[in-house]
């Protein structure tokens, strides 16, 4: 089956932003192009081998073009207590200015909606929108591309910091034919520039629908960027991200990505460094319970010398679910003094879990230190034990032990309300588990 | 001196066994069809079965098309320009060893590898695979007196039709990939060993393989089967003359081992890598799979790979009896051009199974390798334990290594382990070495030897010597 | 029997030595002191010949032969030997093994007889009995997985099974506590002898409380810039390197 025939119903009808902008369309056009290209992925591609699509493709999902008009006390209870943050909210992928919070910006720093930058300043993501993603896109990148329309843009000249968190609140409502939005987000530093950014992927409603969404990252000379990103979709929703970082020369970028919600979630993670002596923190934990699918692909390639990163991943499986763990180091020729470490742990708390874990290194230089780990197992018997033998209950013992587990992990969120919050859901998750 | 100052010196180091004996070969014109097919299982004097078997593969290959494996790259082989058959001249096979061509003799003399005198010395009975014949067969006797049958397999499809028809193929079906389709249409011979029940094999079983009458692809075929309670250790070693072209080695070894039974398959592989510029050398395209049928059976392989041009194989073991136990100890060496995809796949059925899996590469000059792993634990496989340690060494900055492996868990009783590492020789581990007074080539050897370690201590003694020696042959002019 | 005229070397661009000028006769002890970064441990890098090190002037001879030009084997061949600061660990490597490759090379290149292993065994035995060592590090990887007084215990394990003419112990005390200290020391003491020339480099004189130097030297901006006996190295634990108008480096 050509995937445009299963995916033409994603790509909105109506008119996406600034239509009228030449090279906007030539983008959209190429990526059409590849989508008609290839076919669904099947399970015999690597990518894809223990993901299978046939669940996503059943449910028919389409793009739905009306708005969904609410009111601030409509998203009350999603915002995170005492977090003073420059908000972008976008309901179904589309921003949402009356929800959002961008007053008082500082000078040489832009935060806001990606349409509407395209319609008043298009050249100030020109050289930067979908570059990053580069030309060779997958399946679901391509299809972003080919209907990109709104999303978060964050564009911060050379040296300018932000004293708060840029709050990514991506809002799902449910409608009456199961919706697909693809939000599409850029950011871009300039050389020393500084910021945090939160994206949030929450639901109103328990609904059926997906998100496919691409965010762009480059970090200019010597920028710093702490990303979080936390899913916690419906739990009937399919959830699909993608993220392209760029990372110039002496520049840091640290994600911790927490993966709860969805019934069925895909993110890909792409780094590339692009100058020496840069380093990046990808840490991530993932929830798995009944029926869901939470799959992770990560792909480092060094392909500078002299940078360092580290993959930290870790899931825990508390129903009949399925994890998939796959990340790639890759050091070109000539990456020397490259230092990376990729860990994925596991454990499986139940009958009818599954992890398939694949770290991978592909090396192509001698003076390189490089190492990963994997392990799948249980919860350890003697610390259960020492638990209990101090009086505390076998099912509280277990989920003192999750958390502690998830806690390398989720310790990293900033600032405290967010660490509490996410905490929270983690500890309320894992009581139905124990 | 630095490591990569010696670099070069590497890939130049001439392969040690490259001559060609000059014997009268009985050899099949080139190309393969039905009657290829029919005319070595005649020349065989095979029964109806096994023609039967080798026709159901032929067809069955035919349908199939050869494999292009992402990391490894050659050019595509043509399979009607290889001969299939070739058998050194003396049709009626010796009786004794002075019945042997004195050339095919002098032959094991220059590999180092005297059979009188291994016979002798070493107590080791050495099956000699000359191209596709067996032509030396000792101790059979002895082992014969324990109820052990080790001999050709063609041998054993006349004498013991009934164990072959039970067992061969059952474990690497012939359907099971292109290559082992075809070694089980075109196999030229090969071992065979039956440990009766409750035997421990009173000696290490050897056959050294050696592949020389030009373009001639060899496909060996090796069946061992341990009755339960019984004990077995297997030993092969291989090195091949200098030539031009490509060889194809299309190899399929099956292991069976009932309750309580144990296998040790230990392999030392030194074929011709091929010159600097990667012209010539073997392409070593191996099944071997282990099947621990019984009930706390065990299988263990243990590997060192330091020749062919290109090697493909994943010896691997499906632990299908209750704590059955399968081991993987692998040191891959590639230099020059040479190329090395290989693993092993264990696959967890039975409950409180465990493997354990030490792989140690080596890439140097422009040498590729990639170590693929699999780890399978199956639902029903409670209690299931893997611990697997990868690691790579790197010898100069044009070499590659990869790491592959795929771990699948569905069972919340089993615990995997994973860990790799990847490094080189440092400058500091070389000056310590040479400060205290060895030689930087020393040094090298030295540290790769213990880099390798874990590995060589899984080998019989005499192999792991051989083992060594042949590491250091391979390494040879690393610090020039 | 070391005579160094002289010397000049560069770490990369960066001049480190400036004109050292050092004589040891047989049987003597050198201590060498000085401050962080005055090129101490440079000095006993360019004796042993570790690359890295261009000498740019000056001479280095040992026994009346021309060490710069020799490979650092050759050197140990010629009884040098650097217990280094930072012994390096070498995976897999068995110490004995490593001791037996080592010491018969030493031997081969002096014309003498490789030492069976019997022999070698014999002599592994009785020079630990005299340093009062136990055999436990024998069996395992060279430095492997040793903690810092092993490393440096097994540094001088080497030094009593190579018996070198002449010891450069670089920073020996560094990272030790007393008691290790004192096990290093006693080691050093008990192969003391006439024929037995050492190099102490140290920064601190505490480890001078247990070998008693024939002779101090203070080093620093890449000169000797003052030599005495033991004396001195109790003055410059007093009074500091600043007395003798040394900034101590950062």
């Amino acid at each position: 089956m050509s995937a445009v025939s299963g995916f033409e119903q994603w790509l909105a009808p109506a008119e996406a932003a600034a239509s009228g902008l030449q090279w906007l369309a030539t983008r959209r056009g190429e990526a059409r192009a590849r989508v008609q290209g290839q076919g669904v992925p099947g399970t015999k591609q690597e990518a894809w081998r223990y993901t299978s699509l046939t669940r996503l493709l059943e449910q028919g999902f389409s793009a739905v073009a009306e708005s969904v008009p609410l009111q601030p006390e409509a998203i009350e209870h999603l915002l995170i207590p005492g977090l003073e943050a420059w908000r972008v909210v976008l309901v179904n992928g589309r921003f949402a200015p009356e929800l959002s919070a961008l007053a008082g910006l500082p000078a040489g720093v832009r935060i806001g909606s990606l349409a509407e930058i395209l319609r008043t300043d298009p050249d100030a993501v020109k050289d930067r929108l979908n570059t990053i993603a580069g030309p060779d896109q997958p399946l679901f990148s391509a299809l972003n591309t080919a209907g990109l329309d709104d999303g978060l843009v964050v564009l911060m000249d050379a040296g300018t910091a932000l004293a708060r968190p840029v709050e990514l609140i991506h809002l799902s409502v449910g409608s009456e034919t199961p919706r697909v939005a693809q939000p599409r987000h850029l950011v871009v530093l300039a050389a020393g520039t500084q910021a945090h950014l939160i994206e949030r992927y929450v639901t109103l409603t328990y609904a059926l629908y997906c998100t496919n969404s691409v965010l762009e990252v480059t970090l200019g000379a010597g920028a710093v960027l702490e990303h979080q990103r936390i899913q916690l979709e419906s739990p009937d929703a399919f959830h699909l991200a993608a993220l392209y970082v760029r990372l110039g020369a002496a520049s840091r970028y640290r994600c911790t990505n927490i993966a709860v919600g969805a019934s069925w979630a895909r993110t890909d993670l792409t780094v590339r460094f692009s100058g020496e002596h840069a380093a990046c923190d990808l840490q991530g934990l993932y929830l798995v319970g009944e029926r869901q699918l939470l799959d992770v692909h990560l792909d480092v390639d060094h392909c500078v010398p002299r940078c360092v990163s580290r993959e930290y991943f870790k899931g825990i499986l508390y129903g009949k679910g399925r994890a998939v763990f796959d990340g790639c180091v890759h050091v070109a020729r000539d990456a020397q003094q490259t230092d990376a470490a990729m860990t994925n742990r596991n454990l499986i708390l139940c009958e009818g879990a599954e992890v398939d874990t694949k770290p991978q290194l592909e090396i192509e230089a001698d003076d390189v230190k490089c190492s990963h780990g994997t392990t799948v197992g249980q919860l350890d018997p003697e610390q259960l034990f020492y638990l209990r033998s101090r009086g505390i209950g076998a099912a509280l013992a277990r989920r003192m032990l999750c958390l502690g587990f998830a806690g390398e992990i989720l310790d990293a969120l900033t600032p405290e309300a967010l660490r509490m919050q996410v905490t929270q859901e983690v500890g309320r998750r894992l009581e139905q588990a124990t | 001196m630095t490591v990569s100052s010696a670099v070069e010196a590497i890939v130049t180091s001439e392969y040690e066994h490259g001559f060609v004996t000059e014997i009268a070969s009985d050899t099949l014109p080139p190309g393969l069809d039905e009657g290829v097919v029919r005319a070595i299982s005649a020349r065989k004097g095979e029964p109806e079965f096994m023609l039967d078997y080798r026709l159901r593969a032929f067809r069955h290959w035919q349908t199939m098309t050869a494999p292009r494996w992402a990391q490894v790259h050659y050019p595509p082989i043509d399979f009607q320009a290889i001969s299939y058959f070739s058998a050194p001249k003396s049709k009626d096979g010796p009786k004794s060893l002075d019945e042997i061509d004195p050339a095919l003799l002098e032959t094991y003399t220059k590999l180092g590898i005297p059979i009188e005198e291994q016979m002798a010395l070493s107590g080791i009975a050495v099956d000699a695979v000359f191209d596709s014949v067996s032509v030396a067969t000792t101790f059979r006797t002895q082992l014969a007196a324990a109820g052990v049958i080790f001999c050709a397999i063609s041998e054993a499809v006349h004498d013991h039709p009934d164990l072959i028809k039970q067992y061969l193929g059952s474990v690497v079906p012939h359907t099971d990939n292109f290559y082992a389709a075809l070694n089980a249409a075109v196999f030229s011979d090969g071992t065979f060993v039956y440990v009766p029940k409750g035997v421990r094999c009173p000696m290490e079983l050897s056959t050294y393989f050696r592949i020389n009458a030009r373009n001639t692809g060899q496909f060996e075929r090796t069946l061992i089967i341990a009755e339960a309670g019984s004990y077995v250790s297997y030993l092969e070693g291989c090195t091949a003359p200098m030539r031009d072209e490509n060889q194809l080695h299309a190899a399929v070894v099956e292991l069976i081992a009932m309750d309580d039974a144990e296998i040790k398959y230990s392999t030392v592989q030194n074929w011709y890598p091929g010159d600097a510029k990667g012209r010539g050398g073997i392409y070593n395209f191996v099944t071997k799979r282990g099947d621990c049928r019984g009930a706390r059976s065990k299988i263990s392989w243990t590997q060192v790979e330091t020749g062919s041009a290109i090697t493909w194989k994943y010896p691997s073991c499906l632990l299908r009896g209750d704590d059955s136990v399968g081991e993987f100890y692998s040191v891959a060496v590639t230099k020059g051009r040479q190329q090395a995809d290989t693993g092993t796949k264990m696959i967890h059925l039975g409950r409180n199974t465990s493997s354990t899996i030490v792989s140690k590469g080596i890439a140097a000059g422009e040498g590729e390798q990639t170590y693929r792993g699999l780890v399978r634990i199956a639902t029903k496989a409670a209690g299931a334990r893997n611990h697997t340690q990868c690691d790579s060494l790197l010898i100069g900055a044009r070499c590659a290594a990869h790491t592959v492996p795929y771990i699948e868990v569905k069972n919340p009783t089993a615990q995997t382990e994973h860990e790799a590492t990847t490094s080189k020789i440092s400058d500091d581990q070389l000056f310590y070495c040479r400060s205290r007074g060895l030689t930087a080539e020393d040094a090298v050897s030295m540290i790769v030897n213990g880099f390798c370690k874990e590995v060589f201590k899984q080998l019989p003694m005499e192999f792991a010597v051989e083992a060594q020696k042949l590491l250091s042959i391979s390494l040879e002019g690393a610090v020039g | 029997m070391l005579s160094v005229k002289g010397l000049r070397a560069k770490v990369g661009e960066k001049e480190i030595l400036k004109g050292l000028d050092l004589e040891i006769g047989r049987g003597e002890i050198h201590a060498i002191m000085g401050p962080n970064g005055s090129g101490k441990s440079t000095l006993a890098h360019v004796l042993s010949g570790r690359d890295g090190y261009t000498v740019t002037a000056g001479s280095v001879t040992f026994d009346g032969q021309d060490l710069l030009a020799l490979a650092p084997e050759e050197r140990a061949h010629l009884g040098l030997f650097l217990a280094f600061q930072y012994p390096v660990e070498l995976p897999g490597v068995n110490n004995t093994y490593f001791l037996k490759a080592a010491l018969n090379a030493i031997r081969a290149a002096r014309g003498q007889p490789e030492l069976d292993a019997v022999a070698f065994m014999r002599l592994m035995k009785e020079r630990l009995k005299v340093l009062h060592l136990d055999d436990s590090l024998l069996k395992r990887p060279v430095n492997f997985g040793f903690s810092g007084g092993e490393k440096k215990r097994n540094e001088i394990f080497q030094m009593a099974m190579l018996e070198p003419k002449l010891a450069i112990l670089d920073e020996t005390d560094s990272g030790l506590d007393i008691d290790a200290l004192r096990i290093v020391a006693d080691g050093v003491n008990a192969l003391r002898n006439p024929e037995r020339s050492v190099i102490l480099v140290t920064h601190y004189q505490r480890l001078l409380d247990y070998i008693q130097p024939d002779y101090v030297h203070v080093l620093a901006r890449g000169q000797i810039i003052r030599s005495g006996g033991k004396s001195l190295a109790l003055e410059l634990e007093e009074k500091g390197y600043g007395w003798l108008g040394i900034e101590e480096a950062a």
